[in-house]
């Protein structure tokens, strides 16, 4: 049981100080990449309505009050801020509403794959990782760290694809895009899931493998691990409880450090593959019609999630670790 | 404890001598695709080249059933379609030659891989050097825009920007370098960190040379091994982040990438599966290689840095 | 005349490495009595912890195995019992401590969590009575705050509060036989003195027989009842302490003790023994000792010397003796 920190709330209240920091700096490069391209959201915008043959200066007038282009840029950049806190997203005009809606019908999607990778992901490459681990050089160890280097080298997207020529094209065991009239909470909808998952748990999983391996193994030439098995444990309990829960600890912050990397842009190409209607797809539809705005929305969105997820794993990994201490 | 050789002491050298195996594989590989990508346009035709009358043909030795509307019977019928010579690794559903395709695929990779890498691994490394060695204000600076930039998910970055900047190659470089130094940099700063304090710094000080002075030819040196290292392995991300792009339409229109391929594959899985396949493979031997390579070096550089 | 609590016969255990086989113990004899303190002694690599590990089973096995004797507790052959009723036996009827009670100590969880776990799954008490029971047992070792002391993790503690936990947690299910492997070599002087206080307590007010390893002879003298020398994994001499120390027989333990330094005289040299351990791969024949001894025989660079008895429980492992 971890001990009682008084320092951890003072903590805790720093460092969501420094992530409100990291928010602005997000924010603030996000703009500047936006506004120093070549062209502009309204350049994209007047070109679609150029397109349509409506009136390219009427509409460049009500652009440049919507979007204030004809501000200053340090007032540009804060009503972009202060849009963002009031929750105005802007507007996508490839679908007509406001990117907050299209946002909160489609996250949905996203969400159930990276959660179900994620748990999918973390169960069976941490289970491996311990017994290859406990069994280090075993024939087990052996293929489990094979396999793991293959998960790892795949191209997540080419396995997606080679997965829908296997058991949709050839096997016609699942269909090849995703329909969305399945309701969410069925068998049905998990089955469809499979395939995607398959394709971005892979690599996580050989990632989850590789990490909880050399942690543990670590953790199995401790002392206290003599200890333990001298005090009548059963092995169970010795690598269980008390390797395991060492070996956690520096794993937890290697799994969220690659969170960034291997699952949101994962995650992205999974849906696109498999036309899984998530923020990753709307984000790219969106690149085609040209609509910044949700283009832009849909990257914020995951840094702050980053964000959130590397402050909360921050937090615990000081809870859990009793010999860490800040003050 | 008795003085003696373990047998799990064997068994690590035995590992390390079949590491260094699959490491000189690796190896091999990479440079058996320098060869393709460098001599190979010589011998193969180009692979923007479409030719419908020969599209989508199966590889050398490879025979499908193909159902084609017969226009003097006004039916479909099955014809037989055998790879030939010519296209040994078969044609796309525009005729392309797929082996051309693949070896322009590899200088692409190639080319991304080393530029896109070198960018990131130098800036990665003047910052993390620069940051660890001067330490104070800069220092903090540096390490919170750092900060900020890893919060950021990669892909979507690269997306973003390609997006507002246009799809080149050019474009593609510099944004997987000037976004992936991040890794590298705290890497750096925390072994420079580690070099700060040694002798020889000091003693180089006491000599009285300067910062610039002491960061090139002292500090930058000694993490040359750390840095061989972080670049073998971040080749194969930076591989496949082109990859990615090409795949889902945002790379360069102009060259023809193994992604690009893929994406070409990807429509018409039914009826041209070798097109998918053969780019996925290629992607996937050439991260392998990198992949083992990169342990390779890390672990004859650092034998206690073992997975 | 004290029963036999454990019963050690022609120990063997062997460590099979490329460069060769590793014979870190290789016949070792002796008995531990109810409620004695047993000291082994030997320089480091000679084999006593090996020893006291392969009494409880601990040995890692890919490089190391028992391969020969037998260890007898309550009439059980240790070595020939199944696993599961050695692991029974461990922590519960013979425990043991380790020399670094930091790195012995697991640093995620309290003490009082590890200590009572031993209780919970040996005793099968629940958490409020392994609870009481850890803060009398730490009580019983002298940490002061016993029922804060539970909730401490082991980095809080100092080092000699860390080693009274490890006792605590050894004595925690009030074992027949205690193993100590050198729990006063890694303290400084005044901790060291604390805890052999703690010895000789334990030694007074519960039953139990100490089985006690160390390096230091101040240490045996003071806590020891009998000792058991060990050499390069062979037995040298065995007897009481007070007459091994007055009445050494075997040279290697007579050059022992001469090399402890003495107050009374002025010297200008310290003794020591010349040459150097023999590798346990490649031993020397015969007495492992001769090539480092000044009363050589030539029969003991051929045969190793049987155990003799010289005076009523002093036994001898040295060719001077054995005609």
């Amino acid at each position: 049981m971890p001990m009682k920190k008084s320092w951890l709330r003072d903590y805790i209240i720093k460092r969501l100080f420094y992530a409100v920091f990291i928010a602005l700096g997000i924010l603030t490069i996000t703009f500047i990449l936006v506004r120093i391209g070549p062209t502009s959201p309204a350049d994209k915008y007047l070109a679609n309505i150029a397109a349509r043959g409506q009136d390219v200066s009427q509409v460049v007038a009500a652009i440049e009050a919507r979007y204030g282009l004809d501000k200053p840029l340090y007032e540009q950049y804060i009503n972009y801020v202060g849009n963002l806190v009031r929750g105005d997203w802007g507007w996508s005009f490839s679908t007509s509403m406001p990117v907050m809606e299209l946002i909160k019908t489609h996250w949905i999607y996203s969400f159930q794959l990276i959660f179900l990778s994620s748990i999918f992901a973390a169960f069976l490459g941490i289970l491996i990782g311990i017994l290859s681990a406990v069994r280090q050089y075993s024939k087990t160890d052996y293929i489990a760290t094979f396999f793991s280097f293959i998960g790892i080298s795949i191209p997540n997207f080419w396995l997606g694809v080679m997965l829908i020529l296997l058991f949709a094209v050839q096997l016609g065991v699942f269909k090849t895009y995703y329909d969305t009239s399945i309701p969410l909470f069925s068998l049905a909808n998990l089955k469809q899931l499979i395939l995607p998952v398959i394709t971005l748990g892979t690599a996580m999983t050989a990632g989850y493998t590789r990490y909880t391996r050399s942690a543990m193994l670590d953790n199995l030439r401790k002392e206290f691990v003599r200890t333990a098995r001298a005090k009548g444990l059963p092995e169970r309990t010795v690598i269980g409880k008390h390797v395991f829960r060492n070996a956690i600890l520096p794993l937890i912050t290697i799994i969220m450090f690659d969170l960034g990397g291997i699952v949101f842009g994962g995650a992205y190409l999974t849906e696109i593959i498999f036309g899984i209607p998530g923020l990753g797809r709307i984000s790219f539809n969106a690149i085609f019609a040209d609509d910044y705005a949700v283009v832009v929305t849909v990257v914020l969105i995951s840094a702050f999630l980053i964000l959130m997820i590397n402050l909360a794993t921050d937090i615990t990994y000081t809870y859990l670790d009793p010999r860490i201490r800040y003050d | 404890m008795t003085s003696y050789v373990s047998r799990s002491l064997t068994r690590y050298y035995w590992e390390r001598a079949r590491r260094n195996r699959l490491a000189v594989g690796g190896l091999a590989f990479i440079l058996f695709l320098i060869l393709l990508a460098l001599i190979g346009p010589f011998f193969t035709v180009d692979p923007t080249a479409a030719n419908f009358e020969e599209k989508n043909m199966p590889p050398l030795g490879f025979t499908i059933e193909e159902s084609v509307y017969d226009l003097e019977t006004q039916q479909f019928t099955t014809k037989s379609i055998t790879g030939m010579r010519q296209h040994p690794l078969g044609t796309d559903n525009k005729g392309r030659d797929l082996l051309a395709m693949i070896i322009s695929g590899a200088r692409i990779s190639l080319l991304v891989g080393l530029f896109a890498t070198g960018i990131a691994v130098a800036l990665g490394t003047l910052i993390g050097t620069v940051s660890a060695y001067l330490g104070g204000w800069t220092d903090q600076i540096l390490m919170r825009f750092t900060d900020i930039m890893m919060t950021f998910p990669f892909f979507l970055l690269f997306v973003l920007i390609v997006f507002i900047f246009g799809p080149s190659l050019l474009i593609i470089v510099l944004v997987i370098g000037l976004t992936g130094w991040t890794g590298t940099a705290r890497l750096i700063r925390s072994e420079t960190l580690s070099l700060r304090t040694r002798e020889f710094v000091m003693a180089s000080k006491a000599l009285g040379a300067s910062d610039s002075r002491i960061i090139l030819a002292h500090l930058v040196p000694n993490v040359i091994s750390l840095i061989i290292v972080i670049a073998t392995l971040s080749i194969p991300g930076v591989i496949l982040a082109e990859a990615a792009l090409s795949f889902i339409g945002l790379g360069d229109p102009s060259v023809t990438s193994w992604g690009m391929v893929l994406r070409a594959g990807q429509q018409n899985l039914d009826i041209a599966w070798w097109v998918a396949v053969a780019p996925g493979i290629m992607l996937f031997l050439t991260v392998l290689a990198f992949n083992f390579m990169g342990d390779g070096l890390r672990d004859a550089f650092d034998p206690r840095s073992a997975v | 005349m004290e029963k036999t609590i454990l019963s050690v016969k022609n120990l063997k255990t062997y460590f099979f490495t490329k460069r060769g086989i590793v014979k870190a113990v290789d016949g070792v004899d002796f008995d531990l009595l109810k409620s004695e303190c047993l000291c082994l002694v030997g320089e480091s690599g000679c084999g006593k912890t090996v020893t006291a590990l392969s009494i409880l089973g601990l040995i890692d096995t890919p490089p190391g195995r028992i391969v020969d004797g037998e260890i007898y507790y309550d009439d059980i052959n240790l070595l020939k019992c199944p696993r599961e009723q050695v692991r029974h036996i461990r922590g519960k009827e013979i425990a043991m401590i380790f020399q670094d009670a930091q790195s012995a100590l697991n640093p995620v969880f309290t003490i009082g969590d590890q200590i009572a776990e031993q209780i919970k799954l040996h005793l099968g008490a629940n958490n409020r009575e392994a609870k009481a029971r850890t803060v009398s047992l730490l009580e019983e070792v002298g940490i002061p705050s016993p029922e804060e002391a539970a909730d401490y993790y082991p980095h809080q503690l100092s080092g000699g509060m860390k080693q009274r936990a490890m006792i605590a947690m050894s004595l925690s299910c009030d074992p027949q036989i205690l193993i100590a492997d050198e729990p006063t070599t890694a303290v400084d002087v005044t901790i060291k003195a604390q805890i052999l206080d703690i010895f000789q307590q334990l030694k007074e007010t519960r039953q139990m027989s100490l089985l006690f390893i160390t390096h230091e002879l101040g240490v045996v003298s003071e806590i020891g009842d009998r000792m058991v020398v060990m050499y390069a994994g062979k037995l040298a001499e065995t007897a009481t302490v007070a007459e091994l120390l007055n009445n050494p027989k075997h040279p290697y333990t007579a050059g022992l003790i001469r090399c402890l330094p003495d107050m009374t005289q002025v010297k200008d040299r310290l003794e020591s023994i010349p040459g150097i351990v023999p590798s346990l791969i490649d031993p020397p024949g015969g007495c492992l000792f001769h090539p480092r001894c000044d009363k050589a025989l030539a029969i003991c660079s051929q045969e190793e010397p049987p155990p003799v008895t010289v005076d009523g429980e002093h036994t001898v492992y040295c060719h001077l003796y054995s005609h």
